[in-house]
């Protein structure tokens, strides 16, 4: 290597006070004489939007507790309790903090142990989601809310999916939130969240476009930390305020013509599939940068809400608004999630950031994505000539990740990227 | 009459081959658990189980990851050799995490002429919207089997179609019931192909076969076989090596229940006969028990389930067959051992993989579990 490449991080600093405001709000919440609502997948706006409510995002826990490095000590703890390895490493994280809390076990860092909910909600894209609300509602009585969100095979089957989601919405999910919280579901905070919501999505879009530039200005790591903010943060003004101080350092950066790699930019442009490795992201950098290699774009990370022009905060139903917005807007998370859509959405990712190559992350424990991963990748290699690879491991289980593997396939793929160039 | 069992389960490639060119009619292999397969059959056409195939994965690895389901990496790995080209259709659901993605690699690499997709959902509420739902996409089977056949399925052929099928699970509840009576009467592997032929053959066949082999057990003479009485249960989806019933035998334990897919789940409800056929079937897919924990059901507890069935059919002890990367019975299990050791009853985990994972490391486990359990 002739060149010495680093990263110039980019300042996102202020997610930290953020998230951790998150949490521990939710961790004071039943003092304050909240309910507590856990929920998974997408359907979270909903309990978000009940002032009474307090609502946990499942996922983004797990990325909280791996970021954190606070994951391998309850995972453990779930292991302890019965569960088995290859379940989703999410599911064990949530039922191991309950064990934690069941039993009274020591915890190094309370900061894992959350308020048990009054409430539990899934959003079953992942039906191994709703496995761990299942279990949950077993082992601790907590009544659990499932709702059945297929991933669509064909875009002409999304209209009738979307009126079968929002029926449950509306016959199963609002009951039981407005029985659960005591309070008729508040549409006029949907509104107001999905408002604010549009505009912070807005900003984080103007931010995207200094990724599609050559060098890049940020990576995809720089924006999988920001998820949050519009995430489950969402509509919150310090949410808004993070991406304004973000798209602010852009501009300079941009102005200064300061790339996100040291000493003039990325040799390699990568697109990321599958999940972030929240616990793992520094040492996968690691791996990438002194190559010149940064993530650039991933279909996980772009699912946060990437067309905010498509919401109406002002439509006459709003509780199915969102719900259109998953199925038939031009987002369409729910096509996009399967591999159909996902290989569609992919190559629209490759074009518009400018992709060298492909690293598709397969988790040995979340079996959402890796069944179409190898085909996917051999159908675009074919079309566009961009190599990918597989590398194995898992989000937040450090048992499960091998840094040899990813030295090895990493620096395949890069090879491979040279070789076409030549 | 076990002889045309035996055909089918030893090769069934190439039994329902010879079947098909036989009979001139069309196969269309259904992808496990919960397909209505008398729509199909309804269709004139012959609804065969997907299974575990009879060789090594190999091909297959270039499309699914080692560490998925046994039962998809067989199906994508029988389909990419070719071996699956008998059938003119298929039909995948959406049943957990993973199944609902083999048809993309299917169709991208081994797509048969008909091929459907069905969004069968949870039965957690049996809501109106959900059973709505299921009974749209029933009807959406309906449709597409008759554009691809050109053939109406009625009512009519709809309601023989569930007699035919009602008949069969009869006759195979019937056959549990004897061995419940009479354990030992027949070899756990020859029940095993029972169950297992009667979702490769045309049922009105294997009916008729077995009545004849309930008539001959009912009048036979039997000695009480000697063996701790065990229930089988778990192994979603994929039939378990017959080597493992072998086993279990040659260390003196005798099977007497299961709940296994390849056994009583197949064949545990009826579709009621009503004016409305499909309403029926839509009707039996909401049925609570056996417990599926892969239908989402919650009200009623699986670990209760099997300590009410172990006591009623007097078992010493459960061997737990669990589907290796099977999240739905993963996420289950430590809930139902629970529930065992509170009622004190003895249970062993086997994990089964697509391949048999270490018939020794198994064997150790299955003594020690009949040593448990008081055998010597």
């Amino acid at each position: 290597m002739s060149v010495e490449y680093k990263l110039n991080r980019l300042d996102t600093s202020g997610v930290g006070p953020l998230v951790d405001k998150h949490w521990r709000e939710l961790r004071e919440a039943k003092e304050k004489g909240m309910k507590v609502a856990w929920s998974s997948g997408p359907l979270f706006v909903y309990s978000y939007a009940t002032p009474n409510m307090a609502s946990h995002f499942m996922a983004g826990y797990a990325a909280y507790c791996g970021g954190r490095k606070m994951a391998d000590e309850v995972l453990e703890a779930a292991e302890k309790y019965g569960e088995l390895r290859d379940t989703c490493s999410y599911h064990r994280l949530h039922t191991g903090m309950m064990a934690m809390i069941a039993n009274d076990w020591p915890v190094t860092d309370p900061r894992v142990i959350l308020p048990l909910p009054d409430l539990l909600i899934s959003g079953r894209f992942c039906t191994e989601m709703s496995h761990y609300m299942e279990a949950i509602y077993r082992r601790f009585g907590v009544k659990a809310v499932i709702i059945e969100l297929p991933v669509a095979r064909k875009t002409e089957d999304l209209p009738r999916i979307e009126k079968y989601v929002t029926d449950q919405v509306k016959e199963t999910l609002i009951p039981a939130i407005e029985k659960t919280s005591g309070s008729k579901f508040n549409e006029d905070n949907l509104r107001r969240i999905f408002r604010d919501w549009k505009e912070t999505c807005i900003i984080r879009n103007k931010c995207w476009e200094f990724l599609k530039r050559k060098p890049a200005l940020w990576t995809l790591w720089d924006y999988g930390v920001s998820i949050a903010p519009i995430f489950y943060a969402m509509g919150k003004p310090e949410s808004h305020a993070y991406y304004v101080n973000l798209l602010e350092q852009l501009e300079e950066r941009a102005a200064k013509n300061i790339p996100a790699v040291h000493p003039d930019g990325e040799k390699y442009r990568l697109y990321w599939d599958g999940w972030l490795p929240w616990a793992f992201l520094g040492k996968f950098l690691r791996l990438m940068v002194p190559h010149g290699a940064i993530p650039i774009s991933g279909r996980y990370p772009w699912e946060f809400f990437p067309y905010p022009e498509d919401i109406n905060p002002e439509a006459d139903d709003i509780i199915h608004e969102w719900i259109r917005v998953l199925y038939t807007s031009p987002n369409r998370l729910a096509y996009h999630d399967g591999p159909w859509g996902g290989k569609e959405h992919i190559e629209k990712l490759l074009e518009e950031y400018s992709i060298d190559g492909m690293l598709f992350f397969s988790s040995k424990t979340c079996r959402m994505w890796n069944l179409g991963q190898l085909d996917i990748i051999d159908k675009i290699e074919r079309k566009y000539g961009i190599p990918g690879i597989v590398i194995e491991g898992d989000m937040i289980d450090s048992s499960m990740v091998s840094e040899d593997q990813l030295r090895t396939r990493i620096e395949a793929l890069l090879e491979m990227i040279d070789a076409r160039r030549r | 009459m076990m002889k045309e069992f035996f055909r089918y389960t030893s090769d069934p490639y190439r039994a329902i081959s010879e079947w098909k060119d036989a009979s001139k009619k069309k196969v269309v292999g259904v992808f496990p658990m919960w397909l209505p397969e008398e729509i199909i059959h309804a269709s004139g056409m012959l609804p065969v189980v997907m299974w575990r195939s009879n060789e090594a994965i190999t091909w297959g690895y270039a499309h699914v990851p080692s560490y998925n389901c046994p039962m998809n990496k067989s199906v994508v790995d029988d389909a990419v050799k070719g071996k699956l080209k008998f059938m003119d259709g298929m039909v995948f659901l959406r049943e957990c995490l993973q199944s609902q993605e083999v048809p993309y690699i299917i169709e991208n690499n081994a797509c048969p002429p008909f091929e459907e997709y069905l969004y069968l959902p949870p039965i957690y509420h049996g809501d109106k919207a959900s059973k709505g739902f299921t009974r749209d996409e029933f009807e959406k089977l309906r449709a597409g089997l008759e554009k691809f056949t050109g053939e109406k399925i009625t009512d009519e052929k709809l309601r023989e179609s569930i007699r035919i099928y009602n008949r069969n699970r009869s006759l195979l509840r019937r056959l549990y019931e004897i061995r419940r009576e009479k354990p030992g009467i027949l070899k756990g592997r020859d029940i095993l192909r029972i169950v297992w032929a009667s979702m490769l053959m045309p049922k009105e066949e294997h009916s008729k076969l077995l009545e004849k082999l309930i008539s001959e057990l009912e009048k036979k003479d039997y000695v009480q076989a000697k063996g701790k009485k065990v229930f089988l249960s778990g192994c979603l989806c994929i039939h378990p090596q017959l080597e493992l019933m072998d086993m279990i035998e040659a260390l003196g334990m005798l099977v007497v229940d299961d709940d296994i897919y390849v056994g009583y789940r197949y064949f545990a409800n009826d579709a009621q006969l009503t004016d409305d056929p499909i309403g029926a079937m839509v009707e039996r897919y909401f049925i609570k028990t056996p417990v599926d924990p892969a239908k989402g059901e919650v009200e009623l507890h699986w670990g209760d389930e099997l300590v009410e069935k172990v006591k009623k059919v007097g078992a010493e002890g459960i061997i737990t067959l669990l589907t290796k990367y099977c999240p739905p019975h993963l996420c289950y299990y430590p809930d139902i051992k629970v529930k065992l050791a509170d009622a004190g009853i003895p249970e062993v985990l086997i994990e089964v993989e697509h391949e048999i994972i270490s018939l020794e490391g198994i064997r150790t486990r299955l003594q020690s579990f009949k040593e448990m359990i008081g055998g010597v």
